[in-house]
């Protein structure tokens, strides 16, 4: 028996050892970041190997704010991220109710083609999206922009969302039905307040997902003033002296607001990748 | 009467779906469809003018030795990416599953990577190993470990090592996660009365916890899959596919030439082919899910 404990403390040791470690490597970009962010000019070309900011500044954060014009930036990632992710949670609410009550066999082909989708490679839409943004006119715009988002959020949204509605007993709805409801009543007012929680994650999980992506806006958007951060980061990196400081101040208003809403929903999503598709 | 009652009871119905179904057609498939069409084509970047050229752009990259070259990387950086990702994601679910104190702070830390943007995650890690004011590379030299910087971005030894190294940090807390939900879903009387039994550590996990968790690693190493090998923009990012094509993979190599060398047709033929190499994937993927899904029932 108390060799038994002894290996069991053994192996706790063990593991606590091997997940700090590891957590230490998780968290550091981010801690990097944050540390490089606050650190002047001088300190972060002069000395590589200083950990914590000698002098502690906000001159990297006026910066960006001020010169780089940054907040236009995060005013166009905040109005597409915010559209495209309304849009998605409208049309994926309705269609994944209506896909788990009305269309369960048409749903199982839906479902299969929305996982499909969900594997063609960004590189393969970004060629006929530009050819048709440009001809539909909407070229650098915004509303182009929203609409190639879509083309990955609502897949997705779908598929998760399926899974949350399929939680909703039958039940509930006939009560409903027989008191005189119709379809988008009984949808409205007894569905959807019991899906909830399921609709808020998949719309904060839009959000994120809409606010880092990269390759649509940088095929898309070519004038800085439409541009989103994740593009107007890359354009920093363009410039010929590369302000480290700078760019690092940047990145942690990008990689923040990102982080935060992640800790939210991370519980509620994490199952949904394969859950939804065993279903 | 009811007849009609019940059509437009079908109709009401059939509007739930309708718009996600137009958003599905107009975005993804008419796209697809597109870039089939336009791969049989000379369509430049710029130019409207285009004219039909039927197989040549198929001919152009199938004898192209690049393509070979960016299709084997991306088979590289598909596998090493995976392992890397399965092992630690898998070995860290596990360890975190058995710890009592500390498991909710463990568990924030470990998914920080996941919500990084791309860009954000080429920039921080650009920075760390920066040649010249990165602290890893200066670390390194300090320790005594190199005597010169290594540069990490730009050596041809180390270029492909590092970017997997990147992408096990970034996706290896997806698989933590995921396995993690899954071993919470085992039944502990099963191992409790594993216990009494008296089975050993490996006979519980190979004979309990496997086959419960079997499926869901199966399907998320399968998607996983998919999706690193799609992966544009961690390498686009970070190396842009050099240096000298050494981490050039085939969505890297399709960017390349249909912005770089603004041809649009060649570059819809590379993306095609890849279609058709993950819809074999996918053709896989299903069979795989029927099979499970019967095996479960």
């Amino acid at each position: 028996m108390k060799k038994m404990l002894q290996r069991g403390l053994i192996g706790n040791i063990f593991s606590h050892l091997y997940l700090s470690i590891l957590s230490l490597f998780a968290i550091f970009p981010l801690a990097w970041i944050l540390l490089s962010s606050f650190k002047g000019r001088g300190e972060i070309l002069g000395d590589a190997t200083s950990f914590f900011p000698k002098e502690f500044t906000l001159a990297n954060y006026k910066n960006v704010f001020v010169n780089l014009n940054f907040m236009t930036n995060i005013g166009n990632s905040v109005l597409v991220s915010l559209i495209s992710t309304l849009l998605t949670v409208i049309i994926s609410a309705f269609a994944a109710y209506g896909i788990v009550r009305f269309f369960p066999k048409f749903g199982k082909i839906l479902t299969r083609v929305l996982i499909t989708t969900y594997m063609f490679p960004a590189i393969l839409l970004a060629i006929p999206f530009s050819i048709i943004m440009g001809k539909l006119g909407l070229f650098n715009s915004h509303i182009g922009l929203v609409l190639l988002y879509l083309s990955f959020s609502i897949p997705y949204a779908i598929w998760l969302l399926v899974g949350f509605f399929q939680t909703v007993p039958l039940g509930i709805e006939e009560a409903g039905r027989i008191d005189g409801a119709n379809k988008l009543q009984v949808f409205g007012y007894i569905v959807l307040p019991i899906v909830t929680p399921g609709i808020v994650s998949v719309a904060i999980y839009t959000f994120i997902n809409t606010w880092n992506e990269f390759l649509y806006a940088l095929i898309l958007l070519n004038s800085s003033d439409k541009m989103t951060v994740s593009i107007a980061l890359k354009s920093l990196e363009g410039q010929e002296v590369m302000d480290w400081g700078t760019m690092m101040a940047a990145s942690a208003i990008v990689v923040i607001p990102s982080i935060i809403f992640f800790m939210f929903i991370q519980k509620k999503i994490s199952g949904g990748l394969t859950d939804g598709s065993v279903k | 009467m009811a007849n009609k009652k019940f059509k437009l009871n079908k109709m009401t119905a059939f509007l739930f779906i309708l718009p996600a179904i137009v958003i599905v057609c107009g975005l993804l498939i008419y796209p697809v469809l597109t870039s089939i069409f336009y791969s049989f084509t000379d369509k430049h970047l710029i130019k409207a003018d285009y004219e039909i050229v039927w197989f040549s752009n198929y001919i152009k990259i199938l004898t192209d030795k690049n393509f070979y070259v960016a299709f084997f990387n991306s088979i590289k950086w598909t596998t090493l990416s995976l392992l890397g990702q399965v092992l630690v994601g898998f070995t860290a679910a596990l360890t975190l599953h058995r710890v009592k104190r500390g498991k909710g702070l463990y568990r924030t830390m470990l998914i920080i990577p996941w919500a990084f943007p791309s860009i954000v995650i080429a920039l921080s890690w650009k920075w760390i190993l920066n040649g010249v004011y990165g602290l890893l590379p200066n670390l390194l030299v300090k320790l005594g470990i190199f005597e010169q910087a290594p540069q990490f971005f730009s050596d041809p030894d180390l270029v492909f090592g590092t970017l997997v190294m990147i992408n096990i940090w970034f996706g290896a807390p997806l698989i933590m996660v995921n396995v993690l939900s899954a071993l919470q879903t085992v039944p502990q009387e099963q191992y409790e009365a594993a216990q009494i039994d008296g089975a050993s550590k490996l006979q519980t996990f190979t004979k309990i916890t496997m086959p419960h968790i079997k499926v869901v690693v199966g399907l998320l190493v399968v998607l996983r899959t998919i999706w690193v090998f799609n992966n544009f923009d961690i390498i686009f990012l970070i190396t842009g596919g050099g240096p000298a094509k050494i981490t050039q993979t085939v969505p890297i190599y399709a960017y390349n030439m249909g912005w770089g060398l603004k041809q649009l047709g060649v570059a819809s033929a590379i993306t095609v082919v890849l279609m058709i190499f993950l819809l074999a994937v996918c053709f896989f993927y299903f069979k795989l899910l029927d099979k499970w899904g019967k095996e479960s029932e």
